[in-house]
């Protein structure tokens, strides 16, 4: 680039207060002007506030049976009716928010911490450790995750902390794929090459350059393997293997109803939709998230996810 | 073309041994001594003696691991304890159906999911693309298994148009397939989202790229653009997109299959797991992971024939 | 405007050469947008520029001044959702704005025709370059597969490409980055436009490579009496290769004339400014390598008067450049426009200097 390129382009403007406020407003509303942003916040939102208060929300006890109200209809003390064991339907859903609520949360919280440092270990020492690291994580993803999350619960035993390890264990080497593309786009920046120039070690540059600023495809990604975990444990809770009865989850709804759809097929048709609206949600916020925080790393998430 | 022929397949090998080497350090995994999980609460001291000796578990841990990858690369994954036949064989018996489920789903998928997806991508911005797109989001989000009771209900229960259970394991061809369509068609609808998803973001990548706006300000029609100057690129990032969601088409598989109550892989590993029966979900992991692996690498190889960066060098 | 008095006065052009007299690319006042926060921005505001058979404008300014902006709206390929909302686009005459879709992108690589900047990624990695090249021949007629390839041979040899009978069948990734833009300028000159917009075309090449493009490009312009376009920040190509220049600045054409009226009697300060920032052979230290303080002006709060005043050395503090958008006006000599309120001023103080 020639002198006139360099020279216009130094940050002037970061020091001008009005352009700063103005590029302030303008991100804000990036985010409020961006509907399935808008909409998976408050979709979540919602759930968080059910699943934190679902004890004074909820009608009726989600575990008490009353086998004198088996299959009841909807009335207005079961507002979507009982199951086969009397249990209120609603009630349990409501607390079935809290359990997959916790995987998603913990699963996500694991999982990034994990794959963030081992992706960004692999990205940014190279040589031989990546490819050590990178045969791990190839050998881990030929597993398809919920087979793997399957195998992991049943040799562990069905508890929400085996459940929340096995999916975390599942889906980490996923985030771990992520973070290293990411990471080997910054690492050829100019910023990591000056930080090295001026003598910061490997670490300090990993973990006060490298990591925040692979941060926006992150945090895109702690949404979606939120809503693959969320899925998961539905997965494993229908099949029998998730967090054991009587403690409700969405899941095990499904799997209750199913042996009634005939005759009640609004039991499991509502708690599908609880998965469903969640997972709608933190996806719609991950899409948001993806087109507001940065556009160019549209590619690189997605499809390593599954 | 040879070279990185050469490559991939000492790529395959390195990832083989991984996969041996994982599903060993799964059943180490298992808190307390695997034969006394398989054997239940009830076994007797000596019975639990003869499953460690007949399993190596007596053995030190390398000497284990060393015997483990030699039976498991000559094809012998020991013997399932409920029916005491080889735990290969069981699973082999059960991977066509598995196959023809997983196959029949990922075909629609991508007979829906790329058309709908380059649709997508080519009118971005308008409602073709929002009502694709918003459809899609909805695929993704509903629990494949949720999706399979609701289409039994309808589609079977109210609608009688296919038959609600199981695979006619014993029936003719036909009756064999119109078993196959509901589930093969709601696996294939679930994937059929992602892939949608997945190929309008590559196409698009591609479509952003320098030697489309070369192309379009040298006058070329827009049809020729995205049909053949764009699509010829965005085939790399979405046969990987297709190799992915067949691994996760097979993971899914498995509930599918349950919902259905149909044979296959995922029926037997599950049947294995409650049954304790670990050398047969040993074996159902190292069969799928070892089939994924497989199929990536016929990708590979694609890949090499559609990039001319990979065939000629560079 | 002075629209009319500049068609009057082109007679007066006395530059040698045949077909001076009508442009063959011709921008009136236009105006391009892009929709911003605060509503539109405008990235070309109020263009006027002429082109000339045979002839090279260079079109020079910072990043972000608008200069590939303006041809990109020239040949209808502004990035969506930005849209010309004023102005025309005459080609030998006609109305390109004029032209529906389909005729629009007839006319691009028939009538109007542009290289781009990075030669890397502008060729599609998937295709050899000459199916590339064939692509553009049948975009614009029927080839025969065989017609195009030898067409594309002819066009690799015309281009200087060695052995282009070989080459022709390679990938973009065998060949080096001055042979790419190599193909992509015989892609663009495949069907003999009227005009060549090159867009930085050497920028993202070896210093040795960019003079053999360069020289490339005047040898076809020549052969082909074509007019050029040369939109560089790179002042050594002005000098050596431009016939007319025009600076841009904040959208807007600031100053406008033959080179070297440009050169000689330099009428903008931003140009001067320009001018100094380029460090000179013969220059004793580096102090006499002056930049241009400040940022060049943010589309979204443009100010009232001339969008330079702020980082300019000259007018500094006046209130005319501070409230009056300064308009084009008629400089040392017919067909030199600038838009400073001050430049007879800054004449003198130059040549004092």
């Amino acid at each position: 680039m020639s002198q006139i390129e360099a020279v216009s382009t130094q940050n002037a403007s970061m020091r001008d207060p009005e352009a700063a406020r103005r590029r302030r407003r303008a991100a804000i509303r990036r985010y409020t002007g961006h509907p399935a942003f808008v909409i998976g916040t408050l979709i979540l939102a919602a759930m968080f506030i059910v699943a934190a208060g679902a004890q004074w929300i909820a009608p009726n006890s989600p575990v008490q049976t009353n086998m004198a109200l088996i299959l009841a209809e909807p009335s207005w003390t079961y507002p979507l009716g009982t199951d086969q064991f009397g249990r209120c339907v609603l009630s349990r859903l409501i607390h079935g928010a809290q359990i997959s609520l916790q995987v998603g949360f913990w699963v996500v919280l694991i999982s990034l911490t994990f794959g963030t440092l081992i992706g960004a270990v692999a990205g940014f020492v190279g040589g031989w450790m990546e490819r050590i690291i990178v045969a791990l994580i190839d050998t881990m993803l030929a597993f398809p995750g919920f087979l793997l999350a399957l195998a992991l619960v049943a040799a562990q035993g069905s508890s929400l902390t085996s459940v929340i390890t096995a999916v975390a264990i599942a889906y980490t080497p996923r985030v771990a794929t992520v973070m290293r593309s990411v990471v080997l786009t910054i690492r050829p920046r100019p910023f990591i090459e000056a930080s090295r120039a001026i003598g910061l070690s490997s670490t300090r540059i990993l973990l006060s350059h490298v990591i925040p600023n692979a941060l926006p495809p992150v945090i895109v990604v702690a949404t979606v393997s939120a809503a693959t975990a969320i899925l998961a444990e539905a997965g494993l809770s229908f099949l029998g293997l998730g967090v054991q009865p009587p403690t409700p989850t969405w899941g095990s709804v499904i799997a209750d109803g199913q042996t009634v759809i005939t005759n009640r097929p609004l039991i499991s048709l509502a708690a599908g939709m609880c998965i469903a609206i969640t997972v709608i949600g933190l996806n719609l916020l991950g899409d948001g998230l993806r087109d507001t925080l940065d556009p160019q790393m549209r590619r690189q998430t997605g499809a390593k996810m599954l | 073309m040879v070279s990185y022929l050469a490559r991939t397949l000492v790529q395959l090998a390195i990832t083989l041994v991984g996969i041996v080497t994982v599903v060993f350090f799964l059943m180490r995994a298992i808190p307390g001594d695997p034969a006394l999980y398989m054997l239940g609460d009830f076994a007797t001291e000596a019975s639990v003696e003869a499953l460690r000796a007949r399993l190596g578990l007596d053995l030190p841990v390398y000497q284990q691991y060393l015997l483990f990858m030699q039976r498991a690369l000559t094809g012998d994954l020991g013997q399932s304890v409920v029916t005491g036949q080889p735990a290969l064989r069981e699973i082999l018996s059960a991977l066509p159906w598995s196959l023809s489920l997983a196959v029949t789903g990922l075909m629609i998928a991508v007979a829906l999911g790329v058309p709908l997806g380059i649709l997508s991508a080519i009118r971005q911005g308008t409602w073709v693309d929002v009502t694709i797109m918003l459809v899609a989001l909805i695929g993704i989000s509903f629990p494949v298994f949720w999706v399979g009771l609701v289409a039994i209900l309808l589609l079977s229960h109210q609608a009688g148009l296919f038959p609600a259970l199981g695979a006619a394991t014993g029936g003719g061809f036909f009756t064999q397939i119109h078993h196959l369509m509901l589930p093969a068609l709601v696996l294939g609808l679930s994937v059929a989202a992602y892939i949608a998803r997945l190929t309008r973001s590559a196409m698009l990548e591609v479509l952003g790229q320098d030697y489309i706006r070369v192309a379009r300000a040298m006058g070329v029609r827009e049809n020729r653009i995205f049909f053949r100057l764009a699509l010829r690129n965005a085939f790399i990032p979405i046969l990987a997109v297709i190799g992915v969601t067949f691994a996760w088409a097979l993971g899914n598989a498995i509930l599918v299959e349950v919902v259905f109550s149909r044979p296959g892989l995922g029926s037997t590993v599950l049947k294995a797991i409650l049954a304790r029966d670990y050398q047969l979900v040993q074996a159902g992991v190292l069969v799928l992971a070892t089939g994924i692996v497989l199929v990536n690498l016929t990708l590979d190889i694609l890949y090499g024939v559609i990039d001319p960066r990979m065939r000629t060098g560079s | 405007m002075d629209q009319a008095a500049t068609d009057l006065r082109k007679t007066e052009d006395q530059r040698p050469g045949p077909g001076r007299t009508k442009p063959v690319l011709e921008l009136r006042n236009l105006v391009t947008q892009l929709p911003g926060e605060d509503g539109p921005l405008t990235i070309v505001n109020d263009v006027s520029l002429k082109v000339l058979a045979g002839e090279t404008l260079s079109v020079v300014g910072e990043s972000g001044s608008g200069k590939t902006m303006t041809f990109l709206s020239a040949i209808g390929l502004v990035p969506k959702p930005g849209r010309v909302v004023a102005g025309e686009v005459l080609l030998d005459g006609a109305d390109l704005l004029k032209l529906t879709p389909d005729e629009m992108r007839e006319t691009r690589g028939t009538g109007i025709s542009m290289v781009f900047q990075d030669p890397l990624t502008g060729l599609n990695p998937v295709f050899t370059i000459g199916e590339q090249i064939a692509e553009v021949l049948r975009a614009h007629g029927s080839v025969s597969r065989t017609e195009a390839r030898e067409t594309a041979i002819g066009l690799l040899e015309r281009v200087h490409i060695p052995d282009p009978g070989r080459r022709v069948d390679d990938y973009p990734h065998q060949l080096s980055g001055g042979m790419r833009q190599r193909v992509l300028i015989a892609m663009a000159i495949a069907l003999e436009p009227r005009v060549l917009i090159a867009d930085e075309p050497t920028t993202a090449l070896d210093v040795t490579v960019q003079a053999q493009v360069l020289e490339l490009l005047a040898e076809l312009r020549q052969d082909f009496g074509m007019a050029m376009v040369l939109i560089t920040h790179d002042l050594g190509l002005v000098a050596r290769h431009a016939d007319r220049v025009a600076v841009m600045y904040g959208g807007r054409v600031v100053e406008y004339g033959s080179a070297e009226a440009v050169f000689e009697h330099t009428a903008h300060p931003y140009t001067v400014s320009l001018f100094e920032s380029v460090p000179s052979l013969d220059a004793e230290t580096s102090d006499d390598l002056r930049t241009i303080e400040g940022q060049p002006p943010d589309p979204a709060s443009l100010p009232a008067g001339c969008a330079f005043e702020p980082r300019c050395f000259f007018g500094q503090g006046r209130e005319e450049c501070k409230t009056i958008l300064p308009k084009r006006a008629t400089a040392s000599m017919a067909d030199h426009r600038t838009a400073c309120h001050f430049y007879a001023e800054l004449d003198t103080k130059r040549s004092c200097a």
